[in-house]
């Protein structure tokens, strides 16, 4: 009776009072925590302020933690890498730089022709078991062939120096044989006749003369792949013209041999 | 105006998309503006292949001029015919000068010194290229202009696109005029073909984007990264394997697009290996198998098959290896050495 009673409500007491102390604990533990990430949220903000002000001492002379006598090691290795950047770029300026691969080196041959710079062609080179050729662009028709025969093995230096002669000379031809097509379409009759190469190249202009106009013919042979100026001009009138112009002829001819085409045109 | 002619231009004229119809009659330029003028272009496209008969019968057009709107056609259709690419071999190292008329010259000779009834026209386009259209007869026909050839030459390569038609015996007398005309010795035909003339010319003048290692930042096309999912709750576990892939692939496909071809056949003559107890074969003789990878553009699947998680990268050099070997048909064979293998034939 009373006493089941009683030891019931003892009991019951009994059990309150554990959960009320858990209930204790568990808030103190959560007031820890709480404590705790207060904590850390200030430790960050301090070193986020450091950082911060660590940048700031970088880019002007503002008081910083550090000696600023001594430059920090991030700011060295910055300008060492601006640096060589700035030496990778003025060799690929130079027209010809390369970098070493695993099996080799890769060259890349940039070409230009009086201040415009043009197209650049890739030479991927494997040095062992000997010096030969892995992959390239360079375009079908420059004779890459024999002139690695004649020098890749012997003297790179000059296999590059050769190869890039042909290339710019051949980029050079092309530029003038596109400005005259560009600018001077107008004196042309019919269509420039030239090839791959650009090294032969056939058409005919109007030369005027005593208010009357003539046609000339003009064949322009590049007989030096390594040269971007012809080596023979031969032109031709039409049978009808008079004779004085076989001087203007002979003129033209000398100044297509001394001058890039698209600038005698501009004359 | 012959009868032949007249049914050859109508049935050119109809094998043109009706919106193109016009535009290619210009770039013909056998039809005047004005005569172009009078033709209703939005009719069905029987009635417009009479009206341009009518037009050419009132310029007197003969076949050589009809032969020229199919060179038209073929030049802005060129994927509709099957291009096979032919190598020259010189063994002078003279340099030469490339006269286009010496050549046309040349070539026309040789080839109406066998065969009297041949149709050759000539077409120079503005990348140097030089397309050649030959229509075949024999010593008592006349040419038949629906099965001719075509060539594509660049000048001074050693490199000519043929496609040729279906009587392939007038093949070796093409192939010799070729070699007279371009001043080399030989020819020969290399294991690459295709309908993509453009990715053929790709492949062996090298004009495709190769990867080479430079220090000059090329403007580098940014490969379109998928924007991150905006949901922060997918985290993507592999994204390192993904970017290994994506490397990968990188160095072996360049950036750029490939060349479009439709196959790569490998014929494998190498010997079976079993387990020595199934013993499936019992004579020790190759094995012969022959293997077609087909689709729309073969190399792009080929570059798409490791990031989608098909094949692990790299993928086999037998197939990366087709722009830079420029060819589509191999032939493998076992090493005849110590280590069992496969090479692949020159």
């Amino acid at each position: 009776g009373v006493f089941a009673h009683l030891e019931m409500l003892e009991v019951q007491a009994h059990e309150a009072a554990v959960k009320e102390e858990e209930k204790e604990r568990e808030e103190e533990k959560l007031a820890r925590l709480k404590a705790r990430v207060e904590e850390l949220r200030l430790r960050r903000d301090e070193l986020q302020a450091k950082v911060d002000l660590q940048q700031k001492g970088q880019l002007g002379k503002e008081g910083v933690v550090s000696d600023p006598a001594q430059p920090s090691a991030q700011a060295v290795l910055q300008w060492k890498i601006k640096s060589v950047k700035a030496m990778l770029q003025v060799f690929y300026l130079t027209g010809i730089s390369g970098k070493l691969t695993k099996r080799g080196v890769c060259f890349c041959i940039s070409t230009a022709y009086e201040g415009t710079y043009l197209d650049s062609y890739y030479l991927d080179l494997l040095i062992k078991p000997e010096v030969q050729i892995h992959r390239h662009s360079i375009p079908i028709f420059i004779p890459l062939e024999q002139i690695a025969k004649k020098y890749l093995q012997t003297d790179i230096k000059r296999f590059l120096s050769v190869l890039s002669d042909h290339l710019n000379a051949y980029v050079g031809r092309r530029y003038q044989a596109d400005q005259l097509q560009e600018h001077f379409s107008d004196q042309i009759e019919g269509t420039l006749q030239r090839n791959s190469l650009c090294n032969l190249l056939v058409f005919n202009y109007n030369v005027s003369s005593k208010s009357k106009t003539f046609l000339f013919n003009v064949r322009l042979l590049y007989g030096d792949l390594s040269c971007s100026l012809p080596t023979e001009v031969v032109i031709s009138c039409t049978p009808d013209a008079p004779a004085s112009l076989a001087e203007t002829a002979a003129a033209h001819s000398e100044l297509f041999r001394r001058v890039a085409l698209h600038k005698a045109f501009r004359s | 105006m012959d009868e032949a002619v007249a049914e050859y231009i109508r049935r050119t004229v109809l094998k043109i998309p009706r919106d193109e119809i016009k535009m290619m009659l210009q770039k013909w330029g056998f039809l005047s503006e004005t005569q172009l003028q009078t033709v209703n272009f939005h009719q069905i496209k029987d009635n417009i292949s009479q009206d341009v008969v009518q037009l050419c019968e009132e310029n007197s057009a003969n076949i050589k001029q009809a032969a020229v709107l199919d060179i038209v056609y073929n030049h802005i259709y060129p994927n509709k015919r099957m291009w096979s690419v032919y190598q020259m071999n010189k063994t002078e190292e003279e340099m030469e000068f490339f006269d286009l008329t010496d050549f046309k010259k040349k070539f026309k000779r040789r080839l109406r010194s066998t065969l009297k009834n041949v149709t050759i026209n000539f077409r120079e386009y503005e990348d140097n290229a030089i397309w050649i259209r030959i229509a075949w007869g024999t010593p008592y026909t006349k040419p038949n202009q629906y099965k001719s050839s075509y060539v594509v030459y660049h000048s001074q390569t050693p490199y000519v696109f043929i496609s040729a038609s279906v009587l392939k015996s007038n093949l070796p007398l093409l192939c010799q005029a070729l070699v007279v005309a371009s001043n080399y010795h030989d020819i020969r035909e290399m294991e690459l073909r295709s309908h993509s003339l453009n990715s053929l010319k790709d492949i062996v003048f090298k004009r495709f984007t190769q990867n080479f290692q430079t220090y000059y930042p090329r403007p580098l096309q940014e490969n379109k990264v998928a924007p991150e999912s905006a949901d922060l709750r997918i985290i993507q576990e592999n994204r390192k394997e993904k970017e290994k892939i994506e490397r990968l692939n990188r160095e072996v496909f360049g950036d750029g697009p490939q060349p479009k071809l439709e196959f790569a056949q490998y014929k494998l003559e190498t010997m079976f290996k079993s387990d020595p107890k199934m013993d499936v074969l019992d004579k020790r003789e190759p094995f012969r198998c022959l293997v077609k990878f087909s689709s729309p553009h073969l190399l792009e699947s080929l570059k798409s098959l490791s990031p989608a998680g098909l094949a692990d990268a790299p993928l086999s050099p037998l197939l990366t290896c087709i722009p830079q070997k420029a060819r589509n048909y191999f032939k493998i064979r076992e090493k005849k050495c110590l280590f069992p293998g496969s090479f692949v034939s020159p």
